[in-house]
């Protein structure tokens, strides 16, 4: 988001002014960015960085990638020691002025990763419901029995199109063979 | 064939009944996830890539077409009623456009938007008719050192502009580019940053990293900070259509924001936050009511803006469909989407697509018409979809989101990649990186990679091949600008 529409933005919500949280020092981030690059560039320097008739080989681009996500992770630790901001963007829904709930973030979490465990055994139908009510108890759902339903019936809707219709290979319900 | 005959052809394969069919679909599809919030054109036509790959490309397109400016158009909708824009070229109109409907001006506030809308875009389609082929014959010019040239400019542009600063610009673009050569190199069929897994031969699924970023991200970073609460709707009583002042208080800020909006979307950072912004600017100074601005709401500042962010819609699609280069997110989606089809989009898609093109371009002077009848009379409709309980909401989005990975070839790797790409979705959202550049990086990053492959295949080696043409030279210099520009300006404001 430019500069432009930011100061737009804080316009449009005259809201009171939060008290401005403790500067965060997300040295995290400016790690994680450099090993990242140092990932890419060890498999890149794997590769052949010439070939004979095409002068450039498979391994120069994503080497200088690598390279240069090291270069980038080093600056970011250079804002971050020099007291640059990272503040939370402004998103629909969500705000920002308050403290990030930790339990809702390990829930969607798991609701993103529990369904990779069930999608096989017990199909898409049952993985779907459990996503499903796992992100709305994250938003603060307590009627699970519902939730599970509806989630359940949105998936089998999924299915029934998916696979009836379109021709894709998602998983009904294994244990009836399905 | 001139242009108008060939738009005429174009029309032929546009009011065709299935395409029409698709065009409406398109339509209802865009302004319901305009409306709506955690779900935008990106995503949805990455959601779809899967299932449309069996349909017909020009009924495919016409429908992604509609989806674009059907996002538009529902994204006033939400920034006049609920102050809530759903996209960022919507935030502009959330600022007068909301003051109005507190004012019980509502109904106006979304008849300019719409009506605005509809002006620009049908006047930028025009021009798009006409340039586009021109531009397209230009592109023959290109060779690969230029086509390179032109996509570091892209790739520089859109990383300065775009973020708070360009080194977390920059970071975003080569964390894209990273993705976007892992898999087989298909020059020299070696794989690359596979780590040992034959499913990633193919490299990395653009659905995954769409569904991830946008879907699981959004949903992991609004569940953390949701503020709960109902919605609170301004009820639409009072004025229920522009008067004739209306009229005549907007009917100039539609043309100035579309003159605005076409060429600033064109170009290479494109985007629609900046016209939106310079047209709200504008407005405001020549407004001769200007003591409404910021107070009871001024249409003036309603009417800009959404011209500007339309025509600016149309904008994106000049170098997208002419050069093959896209200029924001859902242009980056569209250009994978071309590449599902096996098409190159650039001026050989003109005398190969002809049909396509031409069907396409159609279809939006068609959409426009569609989405105005959909938007003016049926607003109340597209309202109530806010009534969906949140809740219930991000649950769709997550399971839409595990159909589209989990479709695609029923891999679990497939689904933990997504929620690793959703992780860090979610920590660019807190640490505030940009994400198109990512986009961008991932999709044209494989494209550039080539072009300087060929280029320096062609100089034998020698990296001056890369500014011999001076078209290439001037591009790099250009991109040279754009990164040094922030530090120029800083230097030269007085402290």
């Amino acid at each position: 988001m430019s500069a432009a529409t930011r100061s737009a933005n804080a316009a449009s919500r005259p809201a009171p002014e939060p008290v401005p949280p403790a500067p965060t020092r997300p040295w995290g981030i400016g790690v994680a960015v450099a090993a990242f690059g140092l990932v890419w560039l060890y498999g890149a320097l794997s590769l052949p960085q010439a070939a004979t008739y095409a002068v450039v080989g498979p391994g120069l681009f994503p080497a200088a990638i690598g390279f240069g996500l090291l270069v980038l992770g080093a600056l970011l630790l250079l804002a971050v020691a020099r007291g640059e901001r990272f503040e939370p963007q402004q998103v629909e829904d969500a705000d920002v002025s308050r403290h990030a709930s930790r339990a809702a973030f390990w829930t969607t979490l798991a609701a993103g990763v529990v369904p990779i465990l069930v999608i096989r055994p017990l199909g898409f139908p049952v993985a779907a419901a459990v996503a499903f009510a796992l992100t709305a108890r994250a938003f603060g759902s307590r009627r699970l029995p519902l939730d599970l339903a509806g989630g359940f019936l949105l998936g089998v809707a999924c299915w029934w199109l998916f696979s009836r219709l379109l021709g894709l290979s998602l998983p009904g319900f294994p244990p009836l063979g399905t | 064939m001139n242009a108008l005959a060939q738009l005429a052809h174009g029309f032929a394969v546009a009011l065709t009944p299935l395409n029409l069919f698709w065009a409406l679909i398109g339509s209802i599809l865009g302004t319901a996830i305009g409306v709506l919030p955690g779900i935008g054109p990106a995503l949805t036509i990455a959601l779809l890539l899967p299932v449309t790959v069996k349909m017909n490309p020009t009924g495919a397109f016409i429908m992604f077409a509609a989806i674009l400016y059907g996002a538009m158009y529902g994204g006033s909708t939400t920034s006049i009623l609920l102050n809530t824009p759903g996209e960022s070229g919507a935030i502009m109109t959330a600022l007068e456009g909301n003051r109005m409907a507190r004012r019980g001006r509502g109904a106006a506030a979304l008849a300019t938007a719409a009506i605005g809308s509809f002006v620009a875009g049908t006047l930028a389609t025009i021009v798009l008719t006409f340039a586009a082929p021109a531009v397209a014959e230009l592109a023959f010019l290109f060779g690969p050192a230029d086509y390179f040239a032109l996509m570091v400019l892209a790739f520089t542009s859109v990383s300065c502009v775009l973020g708070t600063s360009r080194v977390r610009g920059f970071t975003s673009l080569f964390a894209g580019l990273a993705l976007g050569v892992m898999g087989i190199d298909a020059q020299t069929g070696q794989a690359r940053l596979t780590f040992g897994s034959p499913e990633l031969l193919d490299g990395m699924e653009l659905v995954v990293v769409m569904v991830g970023l946008f879907a699981v991200g959004e949903t992991m970073y609004v569940a953390s900070r949701y503020g709960g609460g109902g919605v609170r709707l301004n009820p639409l009583a009072g004025g229920l259509r522009m008067t004739r002042e209306d009229w005549r208080r907007s009917w100039k800020p539609w043309l100035r924001g579309t003159a605005l909006g076409f060429p600033i979307g064109a170009l290479p950072a494109g985007g629609s936050e900046i016209p939106t912004f310079l047209s709200y600017m504008i407005e405001r100074r020549l407004s001769p009511k200007r003591e409404e601005f910021g107070r009871e709401g001024a249409i003036e500042g309603v009417a800009g803006p959404e011209a500007a962010n339309n025509a600016a819609a149309a904008g994106i699609l000049v170098p997208l469909l002419t050069l093959g280069l896209p200029t924001s997110a859902t242009a980056a989606i569209l250009l994978a989407a071309f590449q599902n089809y096996g098409l190159q989009p650039g001026p050989f898609l003109f005398l190969n697509n002809p049909d396509l093109v031409w069907g396409l371009i159609a279809s939006l002077y068609v959409g426009n018409v569609l989405l105005l009848v959909l938007n003016l009379p049926l607003v109340g409709v597209w309202v109530r979809l806010l009534l969906i309980p949140r809740p219930w909401l991000y649950g769709g989005i997550m399971v839409f989101g595990i159909v589209g990975v989990y479709g695609l070839g029923g891999s679990e790797l497939d689904l933990a990649l997504m929620v690793a790409v959703g992780l860090v979705g979610y920590a660019m959202r807190v640490y505030d990186f940009p994400i198109a550049p990512a986009l961008l990086g991932m999709i044209l990053g494989p494209m550039a990679e080539t072009q300087l492959r060929r280029a320096l295949a062609i100089g034998q080696g020698s990296p001056w091949v890369l500014v011999e043409s001076s078209l290439s030279a001037a591009l790099l210099l250009l991109a040279v600008a754009v990164l040094l520009l922030p530090t120029v300006l800083r230097r030269l404001r007085p402290a």
